[in-house]
C-alpha cells in the first residue's frame, strides 16, 4: 500500500516512454487508431500523476510518517489545511505539483478540436518529453516517496512561516502559470516545426498564454500579500531573487499577450510570438534552477544541492537549447519590414513588446549579475531594490503613458479616435503635475507615478464607456486590465513613497500618540493553538475623536521547529492600511513598529482587477 | 545580419548554461560567503589565554610569522571532528603559530576538550564572543590564515578536512 505512489510514477514513467515510441512508429503510418491510442495514453498518464498526487495528499492527510517526506515536512499537530498544502510546501512535493500541471494542461489540450492533427499530437509529443525529463529528474534526485520501514510516530513539521492561508495557494497558482508555459513551447516548437502558425494557431496560443499570465499575476499577488503580512517588514516586494525569477515570465508573458494580437499577418512579429513562447517557458525555467539548486540565497530557501542543481540546469539548457535552435533553423525565412513608423495600434503595441522586454532583461541582468560576477572574479555583491526601482520604473514609464490611449488607436491608419478629449485630459493633468511640484515639496516620482495612474484609469474608463462599445466589445477585458495597472500603479507609488514607519516603546496599558493618531496597548494575551504558543497584542487606534479600529499584532513560537514567526496586525481601510508589528520585549516595556501604508490596498485591488479582466478577454471569441 | 538576430537567443542559453554549470561546479555556497577581511589586516584583540595564567594575547603576537587562528568551543561538534586534523597541521608545520580562540565557552569545558590533544601555542579566551564578532565568524569552527605582516590571505568556514587542506592550506603553510 505504501508503495503505491511509487508504483504509479514508474508506471506514468512507462506509459510516457510507449507514448513516444508510438508517436515515433506513427510518423510513418499515420494510423488513425494509433493516434487514438496515442491521446488515450497521454490521458491516461494524467490520471497517473493525478492518482500519485492524491496519494501523496492522502499520506500527509494520515500522517503517515513511513513515508520520508511526509516525515520532513508534516506533524501530526498540523491543521488539516497545512498538512494538504504541505505536499507542495517542500521541493519534492511541488516538483510532483509542477508534472501534475504540466500533464494537465496536455490533458486539456488533448481535447482541441481547432487544430490540425499534425501540430496538436507533435505539442503533446513535446509535452510528454517534458514530462518523461521531469519525471526522471524526480526520481534521481527528488523523489516524494521514497519509504522508511522503521516505525516513527511523530514528523518534523512544516516551516511556520508556511504555514498560512495564502501561502497555501501561492504555488498551485504560481504553477498554473509558470508550467503552462511549457505548453505554449511545445505548442510553438510543433507550429514552427509543421510551418502552421495561422489564424487558428494564433487563437489557441491567445488563450492559453492568457490564461497562463493570469493565472501568474493571481500566483504573485498571493505571495507578495503574504510577504507583507508575515514578513513583518511593512513592505510587499523585496526584489529577491525567488520574486523577479517569477517576475521574468510574468512580464515576458505580458509581451506574448499583446504580441499575439498583431501576429495575424506579419511575419516578423509571427518570429516574434515564437521568440516570446519559447523566452516565457525557458524564464520559467531558469527562475525554478535559481531558486532550487541554492546558487542565490533568498527568503524561499528551498532544497540545496548541487547534484540537483546540476539537473536542473541540464533541463533547462536542453529545452531552451533546443527550442532556440529550431527557432534558429525554422525562422530563416520571409522578411518583410512591418511598418513601424506610423502612429497605430501596431506601433503601440510593438512598443509594449520592446518595453516589457527590456524591463524582463533588466531584471534578470540584476538577479544574475553577481553570480556571473562570482564565477568570473571571485568577488561577491549584492544587487538590491535600488538598482531595480532605479532601472525597471524608468523602462516601463513611456509604455505606460502609452497603454491609456492604444486600445483606441486604429489598427491601420494614423487616426487617433477622438484625439481631443485625450489631448485635453493628459495636457490638464500635466499642467496639474507641474503646478503641484513648483508649489510644494512633493515628491516627483510620486507625483509622476500618480499622473500615470490617474491618467490610465480615465483614459480607459472613457473607452470603456463611450458610445460605439458595442463594436469595442472585446477590448473590454484588456481595458479592465488596464484600469487594473491603473490602480496597482497608484498603490505602488504612494504607499512606497508615503509610507511612514515609527518604532516605540510601549508598556500594556498605555497610550501614546503616533502619527496623529492615538495608539492604545489594551492588552496582551497568550494562547495555546493547535500547534503553536500564540502571544496576542491588542491595540486600539482613535483619531482625536473617535475610535477608528482595533489592531491584534501577534507572535507565534511553534514548539515542533523552535521558531517565533510575527504576524503583523493589519487595519485594512481602503485609503490606508496601519500596521502593526509587537516586537521584542525589554523591562516590560514592547518595542512596537506602525507602518503608515496609504493606498497599499490598491496593490492587491489592482492586480486582481488585471486578473480578472485576462478571465473576461479569455471568454471571447 | 539577419542571422545573428536568430542565433543570439542560443548563444544567450549555451552562455548561461556555462556560466552557471562552472558556478555549480567550483561548489560555491552562498550561505557560507568568502569572508570580508581577506586580504585586509588582521582585526585588533585581546583576551586572555585560557592555559597560561595572566597571559594578555593580541594580535601583535602573530606579527613576523605565519599564523592559523581557529575558532573553536567544546559544544561545537564539527570542532571535536576537526580536532585531530589541527594536530596533524601543528605536527608538519612547525614553523607556523597555531592560535584558538575559544569562543563563549565554559573554561572547564574548554579545557576538558584539550585533553585528546592542544595543537595550539596560544588560546584566547572569548567568552563573550567579541573577538568572533571583530572578525565577522559566521559559524564554528571557522580559521584563518595570516602572513607575517598579519594580513589575512585565507579563511575557511567549517572543519578542515584532509580535502580541504591539500586542497587550499598545505601550499600556503
Amino acid at each position: 500500500m505504501i508503495y503505491t505512489g511509487q508504483f504509479l510514477i514508474i508506471f506514468s514513467l512507462l506509459n510516457n516512454f510507449i507514448s513516444l515510441l508510438i508517436f515515433f512508429y506513427n510518423l510513418k503510418t499515420k494510423s488513425l487508431l494509433i493516434e487514438k491510442i496515442f491521446l488515450f495514453l497521454t490521458r491516461l498518464n494524467t490520471l497517473l500523476i493525478f492518482l500519485a498526487f492524491l496519494f501523496l495528499m492522502y499520506l500527509y492527510i494520515i500522517s503517515d510518517f513511513r513515508n520520508i517526506n511526509v516525515f520532513f515536512n508534516s506533524h501530526i499537530d498540523k491543521p488539516l489545511i497545512y498538512k494538504i498544502s504541505g505536499v507542495w510546501g517542500n521541493h519534492e512535493g511541488s516538483l510532483l505539483l509542477w508534472i501534475l500541471i504540466m500533464s494537465i494542461y496536455t490533458f486539456v489540450f488533448s481535447f482541441n478540436r481547432s487544430l490540425d492533427n499534425k501540430t496538436k499530437n507533435l505539442t503533446i509529443f513535446f509535452q510528454t518529453t517534458m514530462i518523461l525529463g521531469f519525471l526522471v529528474f524526480m526520481l534521481l534526485t527528488s523523489n516524494p516517496f521514497i519509504v522508511n520501514l522503521s516505525n516513527i510516530s511523530q514528523g518534523m513539521g512544516l516551516n511556520p512561516i508556511l504555514q498560512d492561508p495564502a501561502l497555501a495557494i501561492h504555488p498551485p497558482l504560481l504553477y498554473f502559470g509558470y508550467v503552462g508555459y511549457s505548453l505554449i513551447l511545445s505548442f510553438a516548437l510543433a507550429g514552427l516545426i509543421n510551418n502552421k502558425i495561422e489564424i487558428s494557431w494564433i487563437k489557441t496560443a491567445k488563450k492559453y498564454s492568457m490564461f497562463c499570465w493570469l493565472m501568474l499575476t493571481f500566483g504573485i499577488t498571493a505571495g507578495s500579500y503574504w510577504a507583507y503580512y508575515e514578513l513583518g517588514w511593512g513592505g510587499w516586494w523585496f526584489w529577491d531573487p525567488v520574486e523577479n525569477a517569477s517576475l521574468m515570465p510574468w512580464l515576458a508573458g505580458i509581451a506574448l499577450v499583446h504580441s499575439l494580437q498583431i501576429a495575424n499577418n506579419n511575419t516578423q512579429i509571427k518570429k516574434w510570438v515564437i521568440f516570446l513562447s519559447i523566452l516565457c517557458f525557458s524564464l520559467s525555467l531558469f527562475g525554478t534552477f535559481l531558486v532550487r539548486s541554492g546558487v542565490l540565497m533568498s527568503v524561499h530557501a528551498f532544497a540545496n544541492d548541487s547534484y540537483r542543481g546540476i539537473f536542473i540546469l541540464i533541463i533547462f539548457f536542453i529545452v531552451t537549447g533546443f527550442s532556440f535552435l529550431i527557432f534558429l533553423i525554422k525562422t530563416n525565412t520571409i522578411e518583410k519590414e512591418p511598418s513601424v513608423l506610423v502612429f497605430n495600434k501596431f506601433t503601440a503595441l510593438i512598443i509594449n513588446n520592446i518595453v516589457m522586454t527590456i524591463a524582463c532583461f533588466t531584471v534578470m541582468l540584476g538577479t544574475i549579475y553577481p553570480i556571473l560576477l562570482e564565477t568570473v572574479t571571485n568577488e561577491r555583491i549584492t544587487v538590491g531594490a535600488p538598482y531595480f526601482n532605479s532601472t525597471v520604473v524608468p523602462i516601463v514609464l513611456p509604455g505606460l503613458l502609452l497603454m491609456a490611449i492604444a486600445p483606441t488607436l486604429a489598427w491601420k491608419n494614423n487616426k487617433l479616435n477622438e484625439k481631443k478629449s485625450y489631448l485635453t485630459i493628459f495636457l490638464l493633468i500635466i499642467f496639474l503635475l507641474l503646478a503641484t511640484y513648483m508649489f510644494s515639496d512633493q515628491n516627483l516620482w510620486g507625483l509622476i507615478g500618480i499622473s500615470v495612474g490617474i491618467w490610465i484609469i480615465i483614459a480607459s474608463i472613457i473607452q470603456l464607456f463611450k458610445k460605439n462599445a458595442k463594436k469595442q466589445i472585446r477590448l473590454y477585458g484588456g481595458l479592465i486590465s488596464h484600469i487594473g495597472v491603473g490602480i496597482l500603479i497608484l498603490g505602488i507609488t504612494i504607499s512606497s513613497i508615503w509610507q511612514k514607519e515609527f518604532i516605540v516603546n510601549i508598556e500594556v496599558g498605555e497610550e501614546i500618540i503616533v502619527n496623529n493618531y492615538k495608539l492604545k496597548f489594551e492588552n496582551l494575551k497568550e494562547s495555546k493553538d493547535q500547534n503553536y504558543v500564540s502571544l496576542k497584542s491588542k491595540f486600539i487606534i482613535s483619531n482625536k475623536t473617535n475610535k477608528i479600529g482595533e489592531i491584534e499584532a501577534e507572535k507565534r513560537y511553534y514548539p515542533v521547529s523552535k521558531t517565533v514567526t510575527t504576524e503583523a496586525g493589519i487595519l485594512h481601510q481602503i485609503q490606508r492600511d496601519i500596521y502593526v508589528v509587537l516586537g521584542e520585549n525589554l523591562n516590560n516595556e514592547w518595542l512596537i513598529k506602525v507602518y503608515f501604508n496609504p493606498f497599499i490596498s490598491f496593490i492587491w485591488i489592482g492586480a486582481f482587477i488585471m486578473a480578472i479582466g485576462g478571465f473576461i478577454s479569455l471568454g471571447r471569441k | 545580419m539577419k542571422n545573428i538576430f536568430n542565433k543570439i537567443p542560443l548563444l544567450f542559453t549555451l552562455f548561461l548554461f556555462c556560466v552557471f554549470l562552472i558556478f555549480l561546479l567550483q561548489d560555491k555556497n552562498p550561505a557560507h560567503p568568502p569572508s570580508a577581511l581577506l586580504n585586509k589586516e588582521i582585526p585588533r584583540f585581546q583576551a586572555e589565554d585560557l592555559i597560561k595564567n595572566n597571559f594578555i594575547i593580541d594580535e601583535k603576537i602573530l606579527y613576523g610569522k605565519k599564523t592559523l587562528i581557529n575558532f573553536f568551543a567544546s559544544w561545537c561538534s564539527p570542532c571535536k571532528v576537526e580536532h585531530p586534523m589541527l594536530i596533524e597541521i601543528s605536527e608538519r608545520h612547525s614553523d607556523i603559530l597555531l592560535i584558538g580562540i575559544n569562543h563563549k565557552d565554559k573554561k572547564s569545558d574548554a579545557l576538558n576538550f584539550l585533553k585528546i590533544g592542544n595543537p595550539y601555542e596560544h588560546i584566547a579566551v572569548d567568552s563573550e564572543g567579541s573577538i568572533a564578532m571583530n572578525f565577522g565568524v559566521f559559524g564554528l569552527p571557522e580559521t584563518f590564515i595570516t602572513n607575517e605582516k598579519g594580513k589575512i590571505i585565507f579563511s575557511h568556514i567549517g572543519p578542515i578536512t584532509e580535502k580541504i587542506y591539500n586542497e587550499k592550506i598545505k601550499n600556503l603553510l
